[in-house]
């Protein structure tokens, strides 16, 4: 542990040893295998604990998500009723971070459906609350209009199988009529 | 150390009693992520999404280990054979 990583203070560093000098031998070695990594992508992804004893907490970052009063629970159950298209994932649609997600990304965007998505990388506490929500042990998750879909096994088989475009038939066909009316009101202009 | 194949194959075996089963370690031995092939009586009557669930409950202890499976096939006798019958047809008819 005597390399420093990049993103920590000298003074933060400092606290993390002392933390980890308190802390059982077993524990130490352990501390630099970080569970919740991606491999395929290359990127070494993980959520790092701040450990700073002399923080107070009013000065901890603030989390849109934690300061409000909605439980996580509520977020996800909110994230699902309101958006079509939900997809928990790891990454952002346009940047994955993971093979999986990359993939069922890939299959959403062939049925041009608008997609709303939230990363689980960066927040462990949201990815647990994702996981109990659907009882679903893997990311990506995928809900679609309120419904708990699968990964991305699922959602591709049902790609093959035609049962994704019926499932997101009548989201496709709002987008078009969205789209034709907008189209309309150009010629009126005209 | 991770979770090796042989495992995931004796636990599949002994939960869901499997009729043809294939377990793929994708992670070129670390036992770190899996390709699954199944096909059992467990899945007659459940929709993808439940025989995705048994697997996964079947696997739960495993899964804190495992980092990434990936369930490809997940079907019942019937759809087996007649997924092997095809196959052939089309063999033959190459």
């Amino acid at each position: 542990m005597q390399l420093r990583p990049a993103h920590l203070t000298p003074t933060a560093h400092r606290h993390l040893l002392v933390f980890l000098s308190l802390l059982p031998r077993s524990r130490q070695k352990s501390s630099s295998t970080v569970p919740g990594f991606c491999y395929q992508s290359g990127m070494a992804y993980a959520t790092t604990v701040h450990v700073d004893p002399d923080t107070h907490g009013d000065f901890k970052p603030t989390n849109k998500l934690e300061s409000s009063v909605l439980s996580l629970r509520d977020v996800v159950e909110q994230d699902v009723q309101q958006n079509p298209v939900m997809i928990y994932m790891k990454g952002v649609p346009d940047v994955p971070q993971c093979g999986f997600s990359a993939l069922a990304v890939k299959v959403l965007k062939l049925y041009g459906v608008p997609l709303s998505a939230r990363s689980i990388l960066e927040d462990a506490e949201l990815k647990n609350a994702v996981k109990s929500f659907s009882n679903w042990p893997t990311f990506p998750q995928i809900f679609i209009k309120g419904e708990f879909i699968g990964g991305s096994d699922i959602i591709l088989s049902m790609h093959q199988s035609g049962e994704l475009k019926e499932k997101l038939k009548d989201i496709a066909n709002n987008q078009r009529l969205n789209k034709l009316s907008v189209i309309k009101y150009e010629g009126d202009m005209v | 150390m991770g979770v090796t194949k042989e495992q995931l194959e004796s636990t599949l075996t002994s939960k869901l009693n499997p009729q043809h089963l294939e377990v793929t370690d994708t992670s070129g031995g670390c036992g770190a992520s899996f390709v699954i092939d199944i096909v059992s009586e467990r899945f007659e009557g459940k929709r993808l999404l439940e025989r995705h669930r048994l697997v996964n409950a079947a696997l739960e202890e495993e899964m804190k280990e495992i980092h990434a499976l990936s369930i490809k096939k997940v079907l019942t006798p019937q759809q087996w054979k007649q997924q092997q019958e095809e196959s052939e047809k089309s063999k033959s008819a190459a």
